[in-house]
């Protein structure tokens, strides 16, 4: 064989696209809570996690840093201690038990698009997102409220909604999964910071 | 039996040789597949297997229909309205563009039915460890990954079934999935690719036809919607319709320009349009007859074999054209033509056939096929020659037998002089050879003996850059007793291949469905997470999870079947990975590739070298060592030929002369040869072939000479049909494409030289004498 076939290559394309909806979309809850957002900033933030199913939710604390140069550091502190790490050009996580486990583009495409979607959010470019999504914006007293809602395709069958408020630094954020599941983010004493990672 | 008898019952024989030729052709031809395309079935039928033959025709198969459209842009809008137009106008052209979600829910659906039976291998590896610690670790690193969905834990807890997905190989690394298409943004330029596949009854000159149709329609489309956008194709469709393309326009015009000067020659010599009819049904019935018999004998002629068979047409003439010369203005009686052309025409005709037929022993269906449709094409043009010649030309024309047209005689007489010339010319030639054959190469690279656009060539290199790929020189057959055996198989060899080539993705129906056994194994690895539910609930407990979570992975666990996904339950929700599976009676075998852009056919060779059943299968390559090899015999059988031709001379001329008479065609080849080394022009199977031809004509010539050495008209004879040959075959030395080029130069060359050294055949004095 040449190289890949073309009917073969079709299944693999969709089911990397089905792979990667999962945590591109899920990035996209994290990256679209910063639209023009300050080059760098550091948050604290509190985590709760409602899995379909559960009455006790998962709840997790920790710091997220963010350069726009250099990307994102996310920490959780309690209950356990992880931190993700994402550059330019790849990521990584620190599991609890301390071990790491590196994330390069090559074999993670949906990292690219997560970068993608996460740089677009960072810089206030709209139209980018609406590759990805239907936004609204609502100006509230103090800040706006930013709604994504999927466009239809692989990301709409996982994330029924989006909700991100921001006054300069995000506030919080709220993705509704189509599983029935939850995330709410509430950001903490979010401020520009000169410290990158 | 009466002379009138007699005289009819020759043009009688004529006809029912050739009718019966034609009918038993016509009965043994294969319908499906008159003329054979595929140059695969030029090799040997030994070193071919029902499996790897459908292993071949598949892999083709899908590279021949596969067609990639890359549009770009600066701005992602207009790229995407651009990639938009280009869909719409490929299904438009009958190429709807292959559809990223078709079935994915249905195979996702599949594999999470089956979801234990699936891990990657450092996953397995962390389980098998340290079953508790490593489950709890994992799904606390999914609750707490910022690209970590909730979702999923339903489904996948610890995302193993995620990282089995993502690990599967990617086909255009540097795109992602974006809606219908594929894009990438690089150096501040948005792409978005579109894959199109011919459909499976399209292919050759329709499909290519289709391809290029629909490409310049998409192109027109992208044009009009966006002006900024740029559009590259590429696809084997697309070379093959420029190929034919040029290769239609160049037949039509080398045709047309050789055809004019051959009827004009025969006009202005013979004023009569008789030669000309004469000379198209001797060339025509032996050219009828060698394609039957090749029909006869293999059911289909090869597509080679009708082109190298041509070179007939070089031979076949020379005995038209000595007839017509002696016919017209030799010595003796018209009535008595036959009777001096005979022994001319005999002699040319035994020394032809045995060099051809040497060619049957070379034990390729390509060389036995030329050799089977020469032979019996220059005894069908001899038998026309012989047997209806006569009949058709009683009385001499009443033609002027022009100063111009003994032109020919005076060169002989003046080159038949006893000077130092005759013996200083050929030499200077051959001094000036010998730095020739030095630079002499040669090249059996199937791709070199074509000819593309560089447009073509140019965006087919763009393209490649852009996706990453760099096409594998071959693939992987695993044969197999069944398919579990074949998937162990290829598991293994991916195994060794990781190891041997860092970083090289592999490519196989294992990728996405790991043996039963494997499978298994990895069961068994999660009975052993889910043994101690207490355990588990412990260490949640410990590390901060609600310990409750382990009542409903346990209760997953129980409900899940615990069995393997099967090959038929995957390949019934996703046929296409069928494509993998190849099956030949009761055999079944596996096809996979390895990208990897640093490997070597032996390198990989040696891989597949390690698995039982598993063999590397590199289809170029193979073409090249086949037509290597096949040059090689061909050389070697024609100097055997030549050898038992010499013996043939020597029985009827003596030694002496037989030496005489075989220095020229010798001196020719090796100038020729000489010339080609000058030129650059490597040594192919196409310029063996037209060597062969050298050699015949020149011999012919030499025989023609020596028996009608008394005759101005066999001089001219000679002059005709190396003028006829020179501008039917010479004429592709003007040819674009490669392999004509290189064909039609060594002719040019040799049929030149043949002519010029010919009368070198004849003894100085015997001229004089004369």
């Amino acid at each position: 064989m040449s190289r890949m076939q073309p009917t073969a290559a079709c299944v693999y394309a969709a089911i990397l696209l089905l792979a990667a909806a999962f945590p591109a979309a899920a990035a996209t809850g994290a990256a679209a809570t910063l639209p023009k957002a300050p080059e760098s900033f550091r948050a604290r933030f509190i985590e709760t996690r409602t899995l379909p199913g559960f009455d006790q939710p998962l709840v997790s604390r920790g710091n997220v840093t963010f350069s726009r140069t250099r990307g994102v550091i996310w920490e959780v502190t309690a209950p356990y201690h992880y931190v993700f790490r994402m550059g330019p050009a790849d990521a990584e996580e620190q599991m609890p038990d301390g071990s790491v486990r590196h994330l390069d583009a090559e074999h993670a495409p949906w990292l690219a698009v997560v970068r993608h979607i996460f740089t677009s959010a960072l810089t206030g470019n709209i139209s980018e997102l609406r590759r990805y999504f239907h936004v609204q914006v609502t100006v509230l007293r103090v800040g706006r409220r930013i709604e994504l809602t999927p466009k239809p395709g692989p990301m709409a069958k996982a994330i029924n909604h989006i909700s991100v408020t921001e006054a300069g630094t995000p506030r919080s954020l709220r993705m509704d999964e189509a599983s029935g599941g939850r995330i709410v983010i509430r950001f903490l004493d979010a401020k520009a910071a000169a410290e990158t990672p | 039996m009466s002379a009138r008898a007699a005289t009819l019952l020759k043009p009688l024989i004529w006809i029912v040789v050739l009718t019966l030729l034609c009918l038993f052709a016509a009965l043994r031809l294969n319908l499906r597949q008159p003329v054979d395309t595929n140059l695969l079935d030029l090799l040997p039928a030994a070193q071919q297997s029902p499996l790897l033959d459908a292993a071949t025709e598949r892999t083709q198969g899908a590279f021949l229909r596969e067609l990639l459209l890359v549009v770009s842009a600066a701005d992602y809008s207009q790229a995407r309205r651009g990639a938009k137009a280009a869909q719409t106008a490929l299904a438009a052209a009958g190429l709807p563009l292959a559809d990223p979600a078709r079935s994915v829910q249905a195979l996702i659906g599949l594999y999470r039915r089956h979801r234990y039976a699936f891990l990657t291998t450092a996953d397995r590896q962390q389980l098998n460890k340290n079953p508790v610690s490593a489950f709890t670790n994992d799904v606390a690193g999914e609750f707490a990954n910022p690209a970590g969905m909730v979702g999923v834990f339903g489904t996948d807890p610890g995302g193993y079934l995620g990282r089995f997905l993502m690990g599967l190989p990617q086909p255009y690394a540097n795109f992602t999935p974006d809606g219908a298409f594929l894009s990438a943004q690089r150096n501040g330029k948005n792409y978005f690719l579109l894959r199109a596949a011919l459909p499976e009854a399209a292919l050759g000159e329709r499909g290519a036809a289709q391809a290029a149709g629909a490409v310049a329609a998409a192109r027109a489309a992208v044009q009009r919607s966006c002006p900024n956008c740029t559009l590259l194709a590429t696809g084997a469709a697309l070379f093959s319709a420029a190929a034919q393309n040029e290769a239609r326009q160049e037949v039509f015009w080398l045709t047309a320009v050789s055809m004019l000067f051959i009827v004009l020659l025969i006009l202005l010599v013979f004023r009569s349009l008789r030669p000309l009819i004469l000379g198209v049904l001797s060339v025509g019935a032996g050219v009828l007859a060698g394609a039957a018999a090749v029909v006869i004998g293999f059911g289909s002629v090869h597509i080679l074999t009708l082109v190298c068979g041509t070179t007939l047409l070089g031979i076949a003439i020379d005995y038209a054209f000595l007839y017509f010369a002696e016919h017209w203005f030799g010595g003796g009686l018209a009535q008595h033509t036959l009777k001096s052309v005979l022994p001319g025409l005999t002699m040319g005709l035994i020394t032809g056939v045995i060099a051809f037929a040497f060619l049957l022993l070379a034990g390729f269906p390509a060389l036995t096929q030329i050799a089977v449709f020469s032979v019996a094409g220059l005894v069908m043009s001899y038998a026309t020659v012989v047997l209806l010649f006569p009949l058709a030309l009683r009385r001499r024309p009443a033609v002027r037998f022009a100063t111009l047209l003994q032109f020919p005689q005076r060169l002989l007489v003046l080159a038949c002089r006893r000077t130092r010339w005759r013996y200083l010319v050929p030499l200077i030639l051959l001094m000036l050879s010998i730095p020739g054959w030095l630079r002499l190469h040669t090249s059996d690279a199937v791709r070199e003996l074509q000819n593309f656009p560089k447009p073509l060539l140019n965006a087919d290199q763009d393209v490649r850059t852009l996706l990453g790929q760099t096409p594998p020189p071959g693939f992987f057959l695993i044969e197999g007793a069944n398919i579990q055996q074949a998937l162990q198989r290829e598991e293994t060899l991916f195994q060794i291949t990781a190891a041997a080539f860092p970083g090289a993705v592999a490519l196989g129906l294992s990728r996405f469905l790991p043996s039963e056994s494997r499978q298994q194994v990895n069961l068994d690895t999660w009975a052993t997470v889910y043994r101690d539910p207490a355990a588990l609930q412990r260490a949640f407990a410990h590390i901060g999870l609600p310990p409750e979570y382990v009542n409903t992975l346990e209760a997953g666990w129980k409900h899940n079947p615990h069995t393997p996904l099967t090959s038929q339950a995957l390949l019934a929700a996703e046929p296409d990975l069928g494509q993998f599976v190849v099956r030949a009676g009761n055999h079944l075998a596996l096809i996979a590739t390895l990208m990897a852009s640093l490997s070597t056919v032996p390198q990989l060779q040696n891989a597949a070298a390690q698995v039982p059943g598993v063999s590397f299968v590199a289809p170029l390559q193979r073409l090249t060592d086949t037509f290597r090899q096949i040059r090689w015999r061909a050389t070697w059988l024609v100097v055997a030929g030549y050898v038992l031709i010499s013996l043939l001379l020597i029985w009827r001329y003596g030694r002496r002369d037989t030496l005489r008479m075989l220095y020229p065609p010798l001196l020719s080849l090796a100038v020729t040869l000489g010339a080609l080394g000058w030129l650059q022009v490597p040594v192919n199977i196409f310029v063996i072939v037209g060597l062969i031809l050298v050699l015949g004509v020149g011999r012919d010539y030499t025989v023609f000479l020596r028996e009608g050495a008394r005759s101005p008209a066999t001089a001219l004879g000679v002059t005709l049909a190396a003028l006829a040959t020179l501008c039917s075959f010479g004429m592709l030395a003007f040819s674009a494409i490669p392999v004509l080029h290189a064909f039609g130069l060594a002719t040019l060359i040799g049929i030149l030289a043949s002519y010029l050294s010919a009368p070198l055949s004849i003894a100085p004095h015997t001229r004089e004498a004369a």
